[in-house]
Formats: C-alpha cells, structure tokens, sequence
C-alpha cells in the first residue's frame, strides 16, 4: 500500500514534481485512443510539457488566482495543459465540450450565468468553437480577458533561463490553502454552482480515499468518464496522478458509442481500479456481445466503484452474472458516496469487501423508518455506499436539521477536511447548504445501519440520468416556450428505468389540442426544445386543460403528478411510450 | 441514401412518424429529437434484430452519420 505520510509536495505542483523526480519513467497518463495506438505520458514528459504551458500562459498574461475555463475536446494535450495551468497559481476549470446538439446560443448563455458566478478569466478551447464563443468573450460585460486556442501553441520551443526563474518565483508563493481548481457542482446551463477546492483538501483526499481504496504502486485507473465531472476529474484523474499511478484516459464521447473500449483498456493495460455510474453497469452487461468481449479479461480489476447516481442491487447482480467468466471477480463490485462539495468521497466500501445489501421493508423506508424484511412483495434491497471515510463527519437530521438516529432516515448531512468553503460568487446559496458549523446540508436521503451509509433518495427534484444532474426547472423553462402548450402548464420529473439502471426524463404538459396527429406534432417540438439545452427528454405526457394537480405554492406539483402519471390510472393521458 | 427500411426503424425506436421526419445521408444522430447516447444502443439493436446481423463496437464508432451507418448495413448484408 502507498505510504501517503511519506510522499512530498504540500501542493500539487510539488507533489507532480515530487514523482517527476521520483519515478521520472513510470507512466502519469495513459491516454486512449480508439483505432489508434495510445499517447503515453510519464511523470517527467507530462510535467516538462506542463511546465511549457505555464511559460506561455504566463506570457500571455495569465495570473495567479485568474480561473481558466478548458473547453477541449479528448486531446492528449489537455492534461499537461492542464498542469501548466496549476503550476502559475491559475485555477483550471473543465467545462463541457458543446454537444452538437446544443443551440450555440443557448451554449453562449450557459457560459455567460457560468462566467457571472465563476468569474471566468480566461477560454482555452479548440479553432473550431472561436465564431460560437467570440461573441461572449467580445460583450463588454463579460469577465473574460480573452479567448485562447493552446493546441496550436509551438511546444518545441525552449524555456529560456529568465521564464524559468519567473516560473520558480510565482511557485514558491503557492500556498497549500490557497484555491486550485474550480469544479462545478451540478445542473444544466447557466446552473451550475462553483466549487472551489484548495490544494490542501485535494491532498488530504488524495490521501483519505487512497487508504481506504487500499492504493498500490501496481494500481492502474481505467476511466472513460468527462474530466467536467467530478468523478471523473478528482476520482479518475487527480487521485491517481497525485498517487503516482497511471490512469488511462478514455474519450467519453467514443466510449459511450462503443463501450467495449473500456474493457479493451482494462484487460490490455491490466487496469486495477475504475468508477462508473449505475447505468454503466447495466449499459456493459445488456450491450457487449460475447463476440465482443472475445479475448477479454476482466482478472486484473479489483474495484469497480458505483458512484454518481443510486446504487442499484440488480445492477451489480447482473454485471457479476454476465462478466464473472471474463474473469470479473465479485469482490471487486464496490460503491462510493460523495459530491464535489467535499471533493469527491463521503463514503466508500471498505477494501476487500463487496457492497452490503440489505433487504428492508418499502413502506417503512418512506415513512422514514428502517425495518429489516425477508418478504419479497414489500421489500426493498438497499445497496451501501460504504463506511465514512477518514477525517470525514456524518450525521442524519430531520426536517428542521435536528440530529436524528442514524437507523432513521434523513437527510445526510456532512463535514469533512475535504470540504469547499462555499459556492463561489453566491452566498445565498452557500447559506442554505453550509451552517455555521461547516457541516453541509447535502439534500440526499439516507440512513446509516452498523456504520455503512445507504442513500435512498433525494430531498430535492433533481433528476440524475447517466450521472448528469439535471434541474427540472431547466427543461421547464424551454418546454414553456413550445406553441401550442398552455403556459405555465407543465412539469418535468425523472422517471425510472429499471432496464438502463437509471433515471429518464418526462414531461407533463396540458395542452387544447385533441387529435392524434396534433399530439404527434407537439411531442416532437416537446423534443426539439429539451435539444436546445441538450437535454433528452424520453417521455412526454399530453393532458388536457386542469389536468394538473397543484401544489399550495399554486403551481403545479411535480410530485403528485409525477405519482399519477406512474399510477397509470388515468385515461385522459397521451403518451406514445405505452 | 437512405432506405426506408433504416429510416423506419430509427423512427420507431423513438416513436417518431417518419413522413415528418427528415432523415438523409448526412444526419447525425443529434439532430433527431430523442436520438441521445442512451437510446443510441438501442437503435443500434433494433438494427441488427431487423437486419439480422451483427456490429462491432468499434465498427459503429466510424459511423459519423446516417449515411455510413447505411453503408455499414449493407456491407454486412451483403458478406
């Protein structure tokens, strides 16, 4: 096991460094490729590549402190790029790539409400956004100094002395308290809440979660996961790097098209460690054929970690049943709970055990309390998230955030060395989430049975589909827009769907019209709207006018709609998902 | 081009009427409503269960558009 106590570097430019010294040949990045052989980077080519960044970004003006948004596209590049960032003080942070079906101005106003609260400084980005972006970074209310495009930068060119005594100076004032990324916490465009992490809590997390992942020198992460995620970006790429073990690096864009990719990098690299959401679970045991998967093996994986949405027990079964003769192994089906308010983990699985499943009484469960059942028609199998992590503090409370025992259920509330300071830019919504004793007001329901955390549920209406957060306000802004809907009239709620282990969102929404070609025609605008902020809406629902139940706020209630939608009692619904 | 046997597949995975959907050579699955990476693996199923053939991961990581998909099709009809 690695001995953090012993690795050096209170930053993680210093800890980079540290490795680059240390262990200058071992492979830092291993970055994959489809049809093509992969980029290697070490520790020493990563940070000499790195540090060739850092002369030019601090020539073009790029201070301590200024936050840089990185909107790149699968690149092996990106990672030094983004070490070179770190290493002048600047704050990387990793937005999305637009997705095509993105609206560019919708894509435009996303970065405007993000620039607003995250105080954008810079865009580093591809040629190819310039005409999309240009237009953001030329208004003159914008925070951004100007547009960038790092990929075309000469990287044969020598640092002269001069740079590199600049370089020393501006890191020798790093400080470990002091701001190293900015990471986003969750939402859809223009939502998004940012987090600011220092390199102090990253490194105490480096160390916190590595322990409890048991972490080796012979480890190897596989991740396909976006590095805008922080599952991705803390989990599949700094933990690893600040460990001093590789991690391969799969283009999420491509790995969704083809999934088999991930297990063509776990068994050609011997990759040991990865994380996905539930849905990726039942994505690889429904979709890889045998044919596929001929060749493969799965022997060299010892933790495959759940995380990012709730953790589901027919999930992990099913993997388990179609891998086990590849060589997958049981123990290695673990889970993990945590959210980029505390950098990453809150809770894992304890090494060298499976994910507890426990078997409770549904009814009980929502009404908040915990009551072991055996009787399969009311039961429901909770999955654990594992036991709370070092230097990490969790407690239950109700609804009026008083502590609660921890085999009732509530909402889990957290505290830990890891933890932001606050979202950036927007105390108003730091003050609802963070108390005055630091402890963090997470919104997820769960409950704690012999110290293993399961999270059940949410106290708000969020939707996570695939891992993706989605507000429902945010689909019904864009849906309210749709002619031929009467305004006002509609709501967006997730459904779930047991087959993709994962939620999916639907939309109710009244409307006057009356025939089957009508309906037809306004569900596919329905469609056409969630497209504009790159949302997928899977079903719509048309009522009638007064259909919709509302709440005491006036509006209609996503809840009790939601409830009668899935009841399925009413014949006054259209919907073609029958 | 196109087939209507391709197209009317695609259509009803996602439940779309395809007289009022335009789906040409050049279309990427982005631009038809209810095409995301989620519904994307099963379209390509109901593909190979209708045309009775088989695709490779990485075969369909090519396909840029419908258009190379329906080259892939017939290319795997025809072998």
């Amino acid at each position: 096991m690695i001995d953090f106590s012993s690795l050096e570097g209170e930053t993680l430019w210093e800890r980079w460094q540290y490795f680059a010294q240390t262990t200058p040949e071992k492979e830092a990045i291993i970055h994959w490729r489809a049809v093509e052989e992969p980029v290697r980077w070490t520790y020493s080519s990563l940070f000499e590549t790195a540090n060739k960044f850092s002369v030019y970004l601090k020539d073009i003006g790029v201070k301590k402190g200024d936050v840089c948004a990185l909107i790149i596209r699968h690149n092996p590049y990106f990672y030094p790029l983004y070490l070179g960032i770190a290493g002048i003080g600047a704050l990387p942070s990793v937005l999305a790539y637009p997705n095509p079906r993105l609206h560019p101005d919708k894509f435009r106003q996303g970065l405007v409400g993000m620039a607003l609260r995250s105080g954008l400084d810079w865009i580093l980005t591809e040629i190819e956004l310039e005409e999309v972006i240009l237009p953001f970074v030329e208004d003159d209310a914008t925070t951004v100094n100007e547009l960038y495009f790092p990929l075309e930068w000469d990287l044969e060119r020598e640092i002269d002395s001069e740079s590199i005594q600049e370089l020393s100076d501006i890191r020798a004032e790093i400080k470990p308290e002091e701001p190293m990324l900015l990471q986003h916490s969750s939402g859809t465009t223009g939502l998004q809440k940012p987090v600011v992490l220092t390199h102090e809590a990253i490194l105490k997390h480096v160390k916190n979660l590595g322990k409890v992942l048991n972490l080796s020198d012979n480890d190897k992460v596989v991740s396909w996961l976006p590095l805008y995620h922080d599952l991705g970006l803390i989990g599949a790429f700094h933990i690893p790097l600040a460990s001093g073990i590789p991690s391969i690096q799969i283009d999420p864009f491509e790995w969704i098209l083809a999934p088999i990719l991930l297990f063509m990098a776990t068994s050609e690299e011997k990759a040991t460690l990865c994380w996905i959401p539930n849905f990726a679970f039942n994505l690889l045991a429904d979709k890889l054929s045998t044919e596929e998967m001929e060749g493969i093996s799965l022997e060299s994986m010892r933790l495959l970690i759940n995380a990012g949405e709730p953790v589901r027990a027919e999930s992990h079964k099913k993997f388990h049943e179609r891998f086990e003769k590849f060589g997958f192994k049981k123990s290695a089906l673990t889970a993990m709970y945590g959210m980029a308010e505390t950098t990453l983990g809150v809770s894992q699985t304890t090494f060298g055990e499976q994910a507890k499943e426990i078997s409770v009484d549904r009814e009980m469960l929502a009404s908040g309390t915990v009551v072991f059942s055996d009787d399969k028609t009311k039961a429901r199998v909770c999955v654990s998230s594992g036991e709370i992590i070092d230097e990490c503090s969790l407690k239950i409370v109700d609804e009026f955030r008083n502590e609660i025992p921890g085999d009732a259920v509530g909402e889990i509330v957290v505290k830990s060395v890891s933890m932001f300071s606050g979202y950036r830019n927007y105390p108003e919504k730091t003050d609802e989430v963070l108390d005055k004793d630091g402890w963090y007001y997470t919104g997820d329901i769960g409950f704690v049975v012999d110290e293993d955390l399961y999270v059940i549920g949410r106290k708000k209406d969020i939707i996570i589909v695939a891992g993706n957060n989605i507000y429902p306000e945010d689909v019904e802004d864009v849906v309210n827009k749709v002619e031929k809907i009467i305004p006002g009239r509609i709501i967006a709620f997730g459904e779930d769907d047991p087959e993709l282990g994962t939620e999916q969102v639907s939309v109710i929404a009244e409307t006057k019209l009356e025939t089957e070609d009508e309906f037809d025609k306004l569900r596919v605008a329905i469609l056409r709207a969630g497209m504009e902020v790159n949302v997928n809406i899977h079903s719509v629902y048309l009522v009638p006018p007064r259909w919709l139940i509302k709440s005491s706020s006036g509006k209609p209630s996503r809840k009790a709609n939601r409830q009668r939608i899935i009841n399925k009692t009413d014949e006054k619904v259209w919907s073609k998902n029958d | 081009m196109i087939s209507d046997r391709l197209k009317k597949i695609i259509c009803n995975e996602l439940y779309l009427d395809p007289s009022s959907i335009e789906i040409n050579d050049e279309t990427q699955a982005p631009e038809v409503p209810g095409w995301d990476s989620l519904n994307h693996a099963n379209i390509i199923v109901a593909i190979e269960k209708d045309y009775g053939v088989r695709f490779k991961g990485l075969e369909i990581l090519k396909c840029n558009n419908v258009g190379a998909l329906q080259n892939l099709v017939d290319s795997k009809v025809s072998d």
